[in-house]
Order: structure tokens, then C-alpha cells, then sequence
């Protein structure tokens, strides 16, 4: 048995991400408030094979800048405490929108799985999603789940176990943002890499946050300081 | 390496993109993970062909479209206010002969009772609620692009732009209330959680024109651009628009400073508006005009048709008509409608009715009184209008303002800024347009 691993619930508001934290932890959740900030976050315990998994939802936001308090606290909580897995919790009845916030946090170079929830809802609607090649494309590993009738929970738990031993590989993110953008980030991801913060923050992440002209970001680099 | 280092390069980068985009490289990462999406979706999900959604997205590419998006928003409002004008005609001269046919039967009465009645009421009131029609017909108008799911993607649109003022599209949302009625328009900042974006778009939502300036406008439109009103109204409108842009980014740059929020927006699926939404949609707007009309109005007008009665306004209007001499509506007549108009908009016309009463004023066109009386040109009316446009919001405004800002200075600097913008645009527009004319 392994130490105990970090998994973070992410996901935009009302996509049963409180569902899922529910069937993963069941009756052992106890809710926490965090120090420091007013925005409530919940943590819970849950076993799988043998494994203590440490369970924690994040606020549910769209979007992961540093505007408002709740998205701060989801993404702080990513890049400080470097959660083992973050499942992305996605509304497949709204898929456009949920995957914003994937291809955030594949910036920032999490080990995501997504749990693609409400599957019914999306199937009652008679929306074909094609599971395997959603996964491909994204390079993750893709579950899908009914949260409401506990489906999907078990294969779940099984892939962030799997993420997390690095059994299963997470290639990068396919996402390229046109040749002169993308050169912008290569370029400024070489400069950051020589600043204090790559040792704790991905440099990719970081030349992406400065072309955003990012606050809490700009402040980590006013910080630091340094020659 | 020295974090110096990494902003000057952050800088060299961020100009680059912008001299080679025109946007912020925040807007170009977003329309690429956007992109990335679409992309990825259009892969690996299949829905069923409902052919609404398919037309919702159609539509979207074009009104979406980064160089068609505005001058499309502009043409779709420059459309409201040719459908008000085109369709209003009929309707109000059914109206003006109502009010023909009474101030006939009141000519009879004689005394004070009978001016009240004819010059007071028929001729304040009646000035006001001549153009019920007007008001009624652009709600509809405003309705329908609501309800069509337009109004969202006028936001979005917008979103690019107010990006560069330091605001976001959310805030476009109250501005666009602001063309029913401000009130409302001021209550509805609430959905902006960023307090900074929320004040800045109280302090500048008094430039949307609203349903009680519409009055006015369409008063001396037609009377001094005929057959080109739909154009002179709409110029009022986007001047509006133009000075909230503004002031917004100056406000942002020197009194509001600091961070903007994010701005997500799901945009409905358009749809056919139905015929009962867009008459109920209507009625909940136009129904507070009639409201206004019936009691507040009614008395404002009463009490200036006592003060006219008793010779009591013309003192009130020479004692500062002067200060708007150089805006060329120095007559004390203008001077007293602007007074009364900071109680409600609408009281600008009603307060004209009073001063030019009688059943001639109403037939023979109030506007054209209004040029013979007060020698005005049109060049004055348009500064009259711009005037009316800017200068101090009505009183139910500023009350909703201070309870909204729940602060006195703010609520102070609103008329403050407004008055002395209102009074600067009405004078430069009158002496630059003199001189050229010569």
C-alpha cells in the first residue's frame, strides 16, 4: 500500500461535482474551511484496493484567471499544492463549455482525468459522443459517468490510480495556438525558465500567464524579483 | 535571471501580437483554446440534426464575425428606430386628434379651471402622451432582439471592445437595459461581481438613452429633420453609446483603477419571438411610462402650468438662461424645460406643451412652434438634444444610484459630470457648427 494520494475534484459549476465527491467519499466526508479565504472547500477520505485517496473539491468556476476569489483558490490549489490527480468533472450536455477549463488545466500541466458525467442526460438528448476519440484528442483518459445513479464511480477511482502510479501515460497537451502566438509562448517560456518560479511553476504555464497579462502571476514574478 | 528581464520580454511579446493582431494576447489565447475546442467537438460529438441549433450557429458565424459585429449591431439599432418611425405616423396622429377633439370641448370652459384643463393637462399631458407610440413601438423593436437571443451576442460582440476600456461584455448587458429605462438598468450591475466593473458601470449607464429622452428626440427630430428623424434619433443613441465607451475607459484609467473580471456568456439559441413574449416584454416597459405619466408627470405638470399661470416661470428661466447662451438654447423657455426635466425626462416636452399650449400646439406641430417661438435652427435643436441626452439623470435614476453606490460622492459626481459634459457638448457642438456654417 502506497502513501496516501492527493486527488482534486475540478469542474464548472453545475456539473455534479458534488455528485461525484459524494459517491467518492461517501459518509466520511467532513467539510473544511480553509485558511485564508472565505470560499468553502470540502475534503474527504475514500479507500480504493487498499489506497488512501485524500479527496478535495474545488469551487466549481468556468475558468481558471486570477479575477475572482473562487477561481483563485481552484487554481492556487493546482499549482502550490500539486494535487496526485485532478479530475475534471465535465457536463457532457455541455461540452464546448466544460472542456475551457480542461484545456486550463492542461496548461498547467496537471494529471487530469475526465470524468465525463451525465452521460444520460447527453444520450436522452441523442448527442453520440465518441469516448475514445474525445480521450485521443485531448491525450487524457476519458470516463464516463452518470453521477446521479453512481455509475462510473469504480472505473473512475481505478483511472486516477492508475494516473497517479504513472501507469497510465499523459501525453501533452495537443493544443497549439497558431505559429505566431505560439512562438511568443516558446519564446517567453525560455526566459522563464531561467526565473526562480520554474523550479515551482511550469514555464509553459507561466509565459502563457504573462501573455494574459495575468495579476497573481505578474505579482509571483514582482516577488521574486532577483537578478 | 531577474524577473525585469522577464517583463521586458513579456512587453516585447505583448507588443509584437498587437501591432501584428490589434488584440490583447489574452483575447488570442482565448479564441485559440476556443478554437482547439470547436474543433475537437466537431470530432467527437454528433447531435442530433435539429436544424435550430444548426441555423443558431450559422447566424452566430456571421453575427459573430470580428469585422461584421458592430456595424451589424449598429445597423440592427438604426433598424429599431427606423421601424419606430416608420410605423409610429398613424398612431399618434390618432392620438394628437384625441386630444384635438378634447381641447375642443375645453375651449369652452372659461377661467383658470379652463386653462388648467386645456393649456395644463391637454396641452403638458397631451405633448407627453403623444408619443406612447413611439415608445411602445421601440420596446417592441428592443423586445424582439432580446427575444431572438440577439441581444446576448450584441453583448458578446461588445465584449472585444470593452475589453479595451477596462470593462467586460457583462457590463454591456446593463447598458443595453439602459435603452428601456436606467432604473432598472442601474439594479441590474448587480450581476457584475467585480466591484470596480460595477461602479464604473453605474457611473456611465446614464448615458444609455431610455424611453423618456425618446420624447424629446422624436419632438425635434421631426420638427427640424424631417424625413431624416430615424437618423437624427439614432445619432442620439450612439452618441450614448460612444460617450459610455469613453468615460468608461477614462474612469477606469483615472478614478476606478485596478483589475477587470472575466467574462463568460452563454449564448442562447435563437429563436422565432414569440408574439405574446414580445407584447409582455412591451408592456413591462411601456407600462411604466403610462404609469409615470398618469401620476408623477400629471402633478409635475400641474405645478408648472400654476407657476406658468401666475407668470411665475419666465422669472425662474431668466434667472440663469443666460448660462446657456453660448449653446445657442439661451431663451428662458429652454432653460425652464431643462429644470423641470431633471424630475423626469419626458417633463422636457410636457414643460414645452405648458409654455405653447393650446389645441394650435398640438395640431400644428409642437416642434415647429417651438422653431418660431425660440428662433431655434436645427443646428440649436441638436444641441438642445445632445443636452438633453447627458446632462443630469432624472431623479429616480439618481435615487437608485445612491442606493446602488450606497455613497453621496459618487451620487454627487454623477450629476456633477454629467451636467458639465452635457452643458461642453451642447456648446461645442453649436459654436463649432456655427462657425462652419458661417
Amino acid at each position: 500500500m502506497g502513501k496516501e494520494i492527493v486527488v482534486a475534484l475540478a469542474g464548472n459549476p453545475n456539473s455534479g461535482k458534488t455528485t461525484v465527491f459524494n459517491n467518492l467519499t461517501g459518509a466520511r466526508q467532513h467539510v473544511g474551511n480553509w485558511p485564508g479565504v472565505t470560499v468553502e472547500k470540502k475534503e474527504g477520505v475514500c479507500y480504493y484496493q487498499g489506497q488512501g485517496i485524500r479527496v478535495v473539491d474545488l469551487p466549481g468556476v468556468y475558468s481558471l484567471t486570477a479575477y475572482s476569489l473562487d477561481e483563485v483558490v481552484a487554481r492556487n490549489f493546482v499549482v502550490d499544492e500539486k494535487p496526485d490527480v485532478v479530475v475534471d468533472i465535465v457536463d457532457a450536455t455541455n461540452l464546448e463549455r466544460n472542456l475551457y477549463l480542461t484545456i486550463q488545466l492542461l496548461e498547467m500541466e496537471a494529471r487530469v482525468v475526465v470524468a465525463l458525467n451525465m452521460m444520460d442526460m447527453a444520450r436522452g438528448r441523442g448527442y453520440e459522443i465518441n469516448v475514445r476519440e474525445l480521450s485521443r484528442l485531448l491525450g487524457l483518459p476519458v470516463v464516463p459517468m452518470v453521477a446521479t445513479r453512481n455509475q462510473g464511480t469504480q472505473d473512475l477511482l481505478r483511472t486516477v490510480i492508475e494516473v497517479a502510479d504513472g501507469r497510465t501515460a499523459v501525453p501533452g497537451p495537443a493544443l497549439h495556438y497558431g505559429r505566431e502566438l505560439q512562438e511568443e509562448i516558446d519564446r517567453l517560456e525560455k526566459v522563464v525558465s531561467g526565473s526562480p518560479l520554474a523550479s515551482t511553476y511550469p514555464p509553459k504555464w507561466l509565459a502563457i500567464k504573462l501573455l494574459e497579462n495575468d495579476d497573481d502571476v505578474m505579482r509571483k514574478f514582482r516577488e521574486v524579483g532577483g537578478e | 535571471m531577474s524577473s525585469s528581464e522577464v517583463f521586458k520580454a513579456q512587453e516585447d511579446s505583448l507588443t509584437r501580437l498587437r501591432s501584428r493582431y490589434g488584440d490583447d494576447a489574452d483575447i488570442l489565447i482565448a479564441d485559440a483554446r476556443y478554437g482547439f475546442i470547436s474543433g475537437l467537438t466537431k470530432d467527437v460529438l454528433k447531435k442530433p440534426a435539429i436544424q435550430r441549433r444548426t441555423i443558431s450557429d450559422r447566424i452566430d458565424s456571421v453575427v459573430l464575425n470580428r469585422w461584421l459585429g458592430i456595424p451589424l449591431f449598429l445597423a440592427l439599432l438604426y433598424g429599431v428606430f427606423r421601424f419606430t418611425f416608420d410605423v409610429s405616423p398613424p398612431f399618434m396622429d390618432w392620438i394628437e386628434e384625441g386630444f384635438g377633439w378634447l381641447s375642443d370641448q375645453a375651449a369652452g370652459i372659461g377661467g383658470w379651471g379652463g386653462s388648467l384643463l386645456s393649456d395644463g393637462i391637454l396641452g403638458g399631458l397631451g405633448s407627453v402622451l403623444v408619443f406612447v407610440p413611439v415608445i411602445f413601438l421601440m420596446y417592441i423593436a428592443l423586445s424582439i432582439l432580446e427575444d431572438s437571443g440577439y441581444m446576448a451576442r450584441a453583448a458578446f460582440v461588445m465584449d472585444r471592445l470593452m475589453h479595451r476600456v477596462g470593462l467586460h461584455g457583462r457590463s454591456f448587458v446593463p447598458l443595453m437595459l439602459g435603452f428601456g429605462c436606467n432604473v432598472p438598468a442601474v439594479m441590474a450591475t448587480r450581476t457584475i461581481e467585480n466591484p470596480k466593473d460595477r461602479l464604473v458601470t453605474i457611473l456611465i449607464n446614464p448615458m444609455m438613452s431610455c424611453g423618456a429622452r425618446l420624447p424629446v428626440f422624436a419632438l425635434l427630430a421631426a420638427a427640424f429633420f424631417t424625413r431624416n428623424e430615424d437618423i437624427v434619433v439614432f445619432s442620439m443613441y450612439v452618441i450614448g453609446i460612444i460617450l459610455a465607451i469613453s468615460l468608461a475607459w477614462l474612469f477606469r484609467k483615472r478614478l476606478v483603477k485596478g483589475e477587470s473580471g472575466h467574462f463568460v456568456m452563454e449564448l442562447p439559441p435563437y429563436r422565432v419571438p414569440s408574439i405574446t413574449g414580445v407584447l409582455v416584454h412591451m408592456w413591462e416597459r411601456g407600462r411604466v411610462f403610462l404609469v409615470r405619466a398618469g401620476t408623477i408627470i400629471f402633478a409635475i405638470v400641474v405645478v408648472i402650468w400654476l407657476l406658468d399661470y401666475h407668470g411665475a416661470l419666465e422669472p425662474i428661466g431668466k434667472s440663469f438662461d443666460v448660462v446657456f447662451e453660448p449653446c445657442g438654447f439661451g431663451q428662458w423657455q429652454a432653460a425652464v424645460t431643462l429644470i423641470f426635466g431633471i424630475l423626469a425626462k419626458e417633463v422636457v416636452v410636457g414643460t414645452f406643451g405648458v409654455l405653447f399650449a393650446g389645441a394650435e400646439a398640438i395640431e400644428g406641430g409642437l416642434g415647429a412652434i417651438i422653431g418660431f417661438e425660440l428662433g431655434w435652427t436645427p443646428l440649436v435643436a441638436f444641441a438642445f438634444m445632445v443636452m438633453t441626452l447627458v446632462y443630469v439623470p432624472c431623479m429616480a435614476v439618481i435615487g437608485v444610484i445612491k442606493r446602488e453606490t450606497n455613497s453621496w460622492k459618487w451620487t454627487g459626481f454623477v450629476i456633477g459630470y454629467t451636467l458639465v459634459l452635457g452643458w461642453l457638448l451642447a456648446m461645442l457642438i453649436y459654436q463649432i457648427g456655427h462657425a462652419i456654417q458661417g
